[in-house]
Order: structure tokens, then sequence, then C-alpha cells
């Protein structure tokens, strides 16, 4: 396991900020980390980092103690903060040399370009990160959180402010990267990035982790209904099928509710086996945004 | 490389390269130029004795000195957590101690770049007497520890206040409150209080080794009682800083 957190209690003063909070990511896994602003997302990254101490629980990054091997740990480590902050006077050609050097590490020109240019930054490197706009910084921290080839990616927020394009882009560089081994924390609030990307959530609210699970898991744990809209070729010859429901028709589109215990391909195989012609799909609602505004309802900040 | 000088050389970058740092030292040299044609253009001020003149200028370089580190120093770390850009610097693989050590020496950087400034204008206000010398030394030598002690006092301001702008009024406080033994003049210095006060005083202690050298004309080695309240309280600055410094949390 890279990450393993159980039991975590914190307080900051007086204030109990964490109170149970519980997550384990392995290798090659990406990880999504729910939760309503101030539910203690970013204080759970900070803890795990070594950055405060906790009051109680058990830590392990990569195996060892946050509180005491903090700056081997940090080695392994790759984070992307919430508050994202740079060096505005410097290039991101230097500012890339400056933290490979931090790391131990002594890169080329070349290959510091080449960092620049996996997060489509090439171009720009003898810029003044000054003149970046938001965009550019966040590809910015995300080539310095890989600057030292970290197994271990902590990542806050990291599409925020990206073009779709760009989205698309870092998507694409985390999943090569999970596929490479290693393993990513998403800390985020959009909930489409973690269906895409994220094999396992974690929902903290208050300071409590709710939910931890695969979300196909969580939502049938849940009982959450899994809203679908079906085009179809042709009207279905039979429609009363045992795992689906038929919510409305209109026009070609059909939308439909899946028995929370089976999973959508299953459901796919059944229906395309009883003669129902499917051409599209879309998810209507329910899944996990579904699951997540109910588990955080009445804890918005 | 070594994690410390990289520091040290981006600190060097965000007071020679970034506008925040040109600004202040532009300020400075402003201040220096204004306080040297006071001294040489003035018709009352150019008749003060080339000693005079020669302490008057160390002690405004001295004064600047620990302002500018003062700045600094909170910048350094308050102003740069407040930027988001303090914890991707802490979670790098190098020692708190190590981080700490490249700030410290971003001060002291600092320090050298204003003193290296001075010169020009100690040489145009005490060029034509036998002082200039004398002060030069004597600012290198006493002038350091206080100044670097307002650094790191910056330094653990900024690494244990909410933000950089409460860490950096606490931080004038303490400079105006040093200084104000030589402000309240000599008779309100010479008061038990105020002469317990001078005692233990850093500031105190640099402008009165500057007067004991430039005017009076005593060895720098008699000044030791100077020099140990200084570095006394340089040593107590450092420790403060590496203790409030290895309590940052992000």
């Amino acid at each position: 396991m890279l990450v393993e957190i159980d039991g975590l209690r914190l307080s900051i003063g007086a204030t109990p900020i964490l109170h149970d909070v519980h997550l384990a990511l392995s290798a090659g896994e990406i990880f999504g980390l729910l939760g309503p602003n101030g539910a203690g997302k970013s204080t759970t990254i900070a803890t795990a980092i070594g950055l405060l101490k906790p009051d109680a629980g058990h830590i392990r990054m990569l195996g060892k103690d946050p509180q005491v091997f903090a700056n081997e740990i940090h080695r392994h480590l790759g984070v992307l903060p919430e508050q994202n902050g740079f060096y505005g006077w410097m290039s991101a050609e230097d500012y890339l040399a400056f933290f490979a050097a931090m790391n131990g590490l002594s890169l080329s020109r070349n290959e510091i370009r080449k960092r620049l240019d996996t997060v489509g930054l090439h171009t720009r490197a003898r810029q003044p990160i000054g003149t970046y706009s938001h965009g550019m910084r966040q590809r910015l921290g995300l080539a310095r959180a890989l600057i030292a080839n970290p197994d271990l990616l902590i990542l806050d927020e990291p599409t925020n402010g990206l073009d779709p394009r760009g989205r698309r882009e870092v998507h694409d560089i985390l999943l090569e990267l999970a596929g490479k081994g290693v393993g990513i924390l998403l800390c985020t609030h959009l909930l489409d990035d973690v269906e895409r990307l994220c094999q396992r959530v974690g929902i903290i609210v208050g300071g409590r982790t709710v939910a931890e699970g695969t979300i196909a898991g969580l939502v049938r744990s849940e009982h959450r209904l899994a809203r679908f809209r079906l085009k179809l070729a042709s009207d279905p010859t039979q429609t009363d099928e045992a795992n689906v429901t038929v919510v409305a028709r209109e026009g070609e589109w059909w939308v439909v509710d899946l028995n929370p215990a089976l999973t959508p391909d299953k459901a796919w195989s059944e229906l395309l086996s009883h003669g129902w012609a499917i051409t599209e799909i879309r998810r209507e609602g329910g899944g996990l945004e579904d699951l997540y505004l109910t588990l955080t309802e009445g804890s918005a900040a | 490389m070594n994690p410390i000088y990289l520091i040290a050389r981006k600190e060097t970058g965000e007071l020679l390269l970034d506008i925040r740092g040109l600004l202040w030292l532009m300020a400075v040299t402003i201040v220096l130029s204004a306080f040297s044609l006071l001294l040489v253009g003035s018709t009352e001020l150019s008749l003060l004795d080339n000693a005079q003149v020669v302490y008057d200028m160390t002690a405004i370089v001295t004064a600047l000195g620990c302002l500018l580190a003062l700045i600094v120093g909170v910048d350094t770390v308050a102003g740069e957590r407040e930027r988001g850009s303090l914890v991707p610097l802490l979670l790098t693989p190098a020692p708190r101690g190590t981080i700490l050590m490249g700030k410290l020496s971003g001060v002291a950087i600092a320090w050298a770049v204003i003193y290296v400034l001075s010169l020009p204008y100690l040489w145009a206000v005490g060029s034509t007497g036998q002082n200039m010398g004398q002060g030069m030394l004597i600012t290198a030598l006493l002038g350091t520890p206080v100044v670097l002690m307002f650094g790191f006092l910056g330094i653990s301001l900024g690494s244990r206040a909410d933000s950089a702008r409460t860490a950096l009024l606490t931080g004038l406080v303490t400079l105006v409150l040093s200084a104000s033994p030589v402000l309240l003049g000599p008779s309100l210095r010479q008061s038990a209080i105020g002469r317990m006060f001078d005692a233990v005083n850093p500031f105190s202690a640099a402008v009165n080794a500057y007067d004991a050298v430039i005017i009076d004309s005593q060895s720098i080695i008699s000044q030791s009682t100077h020099f140990a309240i200084a570095l006394a309280w340089l040593f107590a600055c450092l420790w403060f800083a590496r203790f409030s410094f290895g309590k940052i949390t992000r």
C-alpha cells in the first residue's frame, strides 16, 4: 500500500478538524478524495505528508511514518497543493531546474524541456512565470510535482482553471502514470474527473470518512438508482426486464433505472441479448453525483 | 548541488530580479542619496566634523540594513506562505534545517548588497577625513550581527504569525523599540531605565560602538562588550528562527 490512513484524528488549537478519516491507496491506483469545502480534505493531505501532527490514528505513506521519515517520503512524493505558488521572476525552465536540483537531480536543459513539453509548456519555457495564465501555472505545478518521477502523487484540484483540451491532456497524463504503477490521490470537486479517472473514492464529511470504496460498489451499497438515457434504433420487443425499469420515453430516447445490484456492463449485455438495439447511452443523474449530494447534504460550507 | 546554495541563490534572485526586491533596494538608495546630499549639501550639516558625518552615515546604513533584513526575513517565510510557494519547498527532500540555512543566507546576502551599495555613499561623505576606513570596518564587524539578528527575527516572526502583515508590524515595533534609546536623546538615556535598556539593546550596542570607534577614536578591540551583546542577540534570534521554522505546518 502506498497510503494507509486509519482512524486519523486531529485538532488545530481547541478545534477538532478530523474525527475519523481512513483511506488506502495502492500502486497504480487513482483514488478520488471528495467532500464539501471545509470537510477536512486538505488537512488530511497536510497530515499525510507530514506537515501537521495527528492527535491519533495510523498513517503510513510509502510504508513509512510521515512524522518520522518526512524527508525520505518527500523523495518519492509529488504534490500539487491547493494553493499553488511560484516564483514569478523565474522562467519555467529555471523553476523546474531549481526543483530538480532540490530533489537531488541534475537534469539537462533538454530533459527539462521534455518535462515542460509533457504538460504543454515547451514553447513558453523561457517566459517568466509571472506572465503565465492560471491554467499554465496549473500545468507547471503538475510538471513540478512530477519532476522527481514520484511513486505517489497527491493532486489537489489539478484540472482547476484548465480549458477542456488541457483537462483532457491532464487526464491522459494521470492515466498513463497510473498505468506505470504510480499511485495518485486526487482531491477534486469535479465528479466528471473522478468518474473518468478513479477506481475508488473516499468521501469526507465533517472530518469523517463517510464512504470509501469503488464507485459502482458505493452506488450499489447505498441503493442509489443508476438512471440512464438510452437511444434505441428500434422499439424493443420486450420492456418488462427484471433489472431495468423504464421511467419515460421521449421519442427515440428511453429513460431507464438499472437495478442497483447490477453493474451497467452486465445490464447492457442483458438488454442487448433481449433485442434492445442500443445505439447511444447517457447517464441521467444518479450514480456518484447523487450519492455525493446525499452524503454531503446539510454540510455545505 | 547543495540545497543551501540553491535556496540562497533563489533568495538572491528574489532580491535582485523580482520587482518587489528591486523596489526595496531602490528605496534604500534613495534614502542613502538624500541623506548624503543633506550631509554634504546643507550649509549647517556640512559644518559637522568628518567623524560625526561618518558616524551618522554608518548609523543610517545599519538602520536601513536592519529594516531591509527584517522585511526580507518576514517575506521569505510569511510572504512565500501567502503566495503559496513555501509548501512546495517544504515538500522537497531537503531537511527543514537546510532550507532555513538557505533562507538565512538570503538575509545575509541582502545585507551584503546594502553594505556594498552604501560604500560609495560613505566615500562621498567621509573621504575628506581619516574616519572612513574605521567606519566601514566597524559597520562590517558590528553592523553585521545586528542586521542579521533582525533578519532572523523576521524569519521567526514570519514562521509564527498568521500573516505577513502581522509579522512585519511586530518586527517593525521591535525595531523601533530597539532604536528608541537613540531617538530618546542624551538626558533620557542617562536615566537608570535608559541606561539599563541601552546596556542590553543590540541596536544601541552597534551605535555606541560606532560612536566610540569613529568619534572617540577608541580601538575596535575595546568594543568587546558591544560585540558580546550583539552576538548574544544574534544567537538568540537564530535559535528562535530554528525553533519557529521547524514548527511551520503549511
